[in-house]
């Protein structure tokens, strides 16, 4: 096979005349011995001259007035300046850069609309503040919409003195009951009649129960304890945790009937607030349920015994006003339906 | 001028006609005259084997256009160290080449629809040596020469571009290796490869 190529190039070579007097006359010799390289010579000889008699093709016309005129149109750019080789690439690199910055800002601006959306709030910054690698303030009251997120990183995080007039008020509501289908939708109802159906973080239904996460003003939450006091009848059991200035510690008030649990969406501020749990959790644990039920089915019927009424003004003195924490979205409830 | 000549054959090893390296020195120097005639000097023959080459008008005009006007804007690179006749023709078919490679187009159609019967038996007849047919006049048919264009496409490009340069430009082995700046071993195999694809391409062809 080697061999035959080589024949073939030294055949080639001898038609183009190429080879020298010596490897001519080789070649010459083999031609005249060798019938299969004589076909061959032959062969090629004709497709030689076939390839050698097409005819040329001539420029088109007023090719060399176009090839001038681009040269000129060229020279004339050049000594004016307005294009120039390596301008035009810094140009063409410039453009390229701009529109690449110009892609990254879009996909960007894209990907905070997009974040914006879906993200809530509270996974938002906290993503931002991981990213720009800050220290998250101890969020002292806020729980997580579901506690079962949490994580040991939160618990050890030490907290600071409250000032109790800013606290917010954070509180699970944990309801039992025998007809979870009608409270739920006695809870859905209250929350449309009170207008905070929109302010409902997080909705999580399982088979057996199902958990509201809200956050509110206090007006708004007094409104919706009213609201559910209609629910109280269909529970079997009842409990309001009520969140104090330590992250993850909780003041569980059993047994609380619909009046304690407005008494307590009531109060001012935080002291008051953790006093009253601190008295009716006492009150509660110390009382058989259905004592506790009789005992204010009694107090209803008067007026509250458990919370001591405010003093009545009497003159135009100026009482201390406590600072008041009922501003919007300061409430953060849980509420959680759990079926038997 | 005279001297100057002199002088650039004396550093280029007298590779350059004096012609055409007055030609060349004035066109340099801007002398729109001198390029016009370098132009007319070669404008048929880089368009013709840019024809054969990539097959068709439209894009052989535009190359050679591009050829004339990269070798004449770049002539103050150009050393003197090869003709003026291959640097041209270097950067003729290396645009082409790449432009081939661009827009290579894989065609499946077979060549027997491109010719007539006529033609067909006649270019058989030459090929297998049956009978004695003129080849100018059968290469001078619009159709055989469409063929053989056909043909030539089929060829792989640096085969292709070996086989225009020598057969069709006539160019000796070692101008071919100065164009295409490769080994002249590697033209003479090309040349041996190529020749041997073409003839079975055609022969397919008129079978």
């Amino acid at each position: 096979m080697k061999d035959m190529e080589l024949v073939e190039e030294l055949l080639n070579s001898y038609i183009d005349g190429e080879l020298d007097e010596r490897k001519s006359n080789e070649v010459k010799r083999l031609i005249d011995n060798d019938p299969k390289a004589r076909r061959l010579f032959n062969s090629l000889n004709r497709y030689k001259k076939l390839m050698g008699s097409m005819l040329p093709a001539a420029a088109p016309e007023g090719f060399s007035e176009s090839v001038s005129r681009r040269l000129e149109r060229q020279a004339l750019l050049a000594d004016t300046g307005v294009y120039h080789h390596k301008a035009g690439l810094r140009h063409l690199i410039l453009r390229r850069f701009v529109t690449a910055a110009a892609v990254i800002v879009l996909m960007a601006v894209l990907s905070i609309i997009v974040f914006d959306i879906f993200v809530p709030k509270s996974s938002r910054d906290k993503l931002v503040s991981s990213a720009l690698g800050r220290k998250q303030k101890p969020q002292v009251l806020y729980e997580k919409p579901f506690p079962d997120a949490k994580t040991a990183q939160d618990e050890a995080v030490p907290v600071p003195l409250p000032k109790t007039a800013t606290v917010p008020m954070v509180a699970k509501l944990t309801l039992f009951t025998d007809s979870p289908v009608e409270t739920d939708w006695l809870i859905g109802k209250a929350l449309m009649n009170t207008g905070l159906f929109d302010k409902t973080t997080a909705v999580d239904r399982k088979t057996d129960s199902v958990r509201y996460v809200l956050n509110c003003s206090r007006d708004s939450l007094v409104n919706l304890a009213q609201e559910l006091s209609f629910i109280w009848p269909k529970c079997t059991d009842t409990t309001l945790e009520i969140g104090t200035e330590q992250t993850g510690k909780y003041i569980t008030v059993k047994n609380i009937t619909a009046q304690q649990t407005l008494e307590i969406c009531k109060a001012d501020n935080y002291n008051q607030r953790i006093r009253m749990a601190n008295d009716m959790a006492m009150i509660n644990n110390v009382m058989a349920p259905d004592i506790l039920q009789k005992y204010f089915a009694q107090q209803n019927a008067d007026s509250d015994l458990l919370v001591p009424e405010k003093p009545v003004l009497t003159s135009t003195e100026k009482t201390e006003q406590p600072k008041s924490d009922s501003t919007s979205g300061n409430v953060n409830l849980t509420i959680t339906v759990i079926g038997r | 001028m005279v001297k100057h000549i002199q002088e650039q054959l004396r550093v280029t090893g007298g590779n350059i006609s004096i012609d055409e390296a007055s030609l060349v020195s004035q066109a340099r120097a801007g002398n729109m005259a001198s390029v016009e005639k370098l132009i007319l000097k070669y404008q048929d023959r880089i368009y013709n084997t840019i024809l054969k080459m990539c097959g068709n008008d439209a894009d052989a005009a535009e190359l050679a256009q591009d050829a004339f006007v990269k070798a004449i804007g770049g002539l103050k690179d150009f050393k003197g160290e090869s003709s003026f006749y291959t640097w041209l023709f270097r950067i003729a078919v290396n645009l082409t080449l790449n432009f081939c490679k661009k827009n290579s187009r894989v065609s499946f159609q077979s060549l027997n629809d491109e010719i007539d019967e006529d033609s067909n038996r006649q270019l058989k007849d030459y090929l297998l040596d049956k009978k004695a047919v003129d080849p100018s006049e059968l290469a001078a048919k619009k159709e055989v020469s469409g063929l053989i264009l056909k043909a030539l496409e089929k060829l792989e490009p640096q085969q292709r571009a070996v086989v225009v340069l020598r057969d069709i430009e006539q160019m000796s082995y070692n101008d071919i290796a100065e164009t295409l700046e490769i080994e002249i071993g590697t033209v003479k195999s090309r040349i041996a490869r190529g020749r041997k694809n073409l003839r079975e391409i055609l022969e397919a062809a008129v079978q």
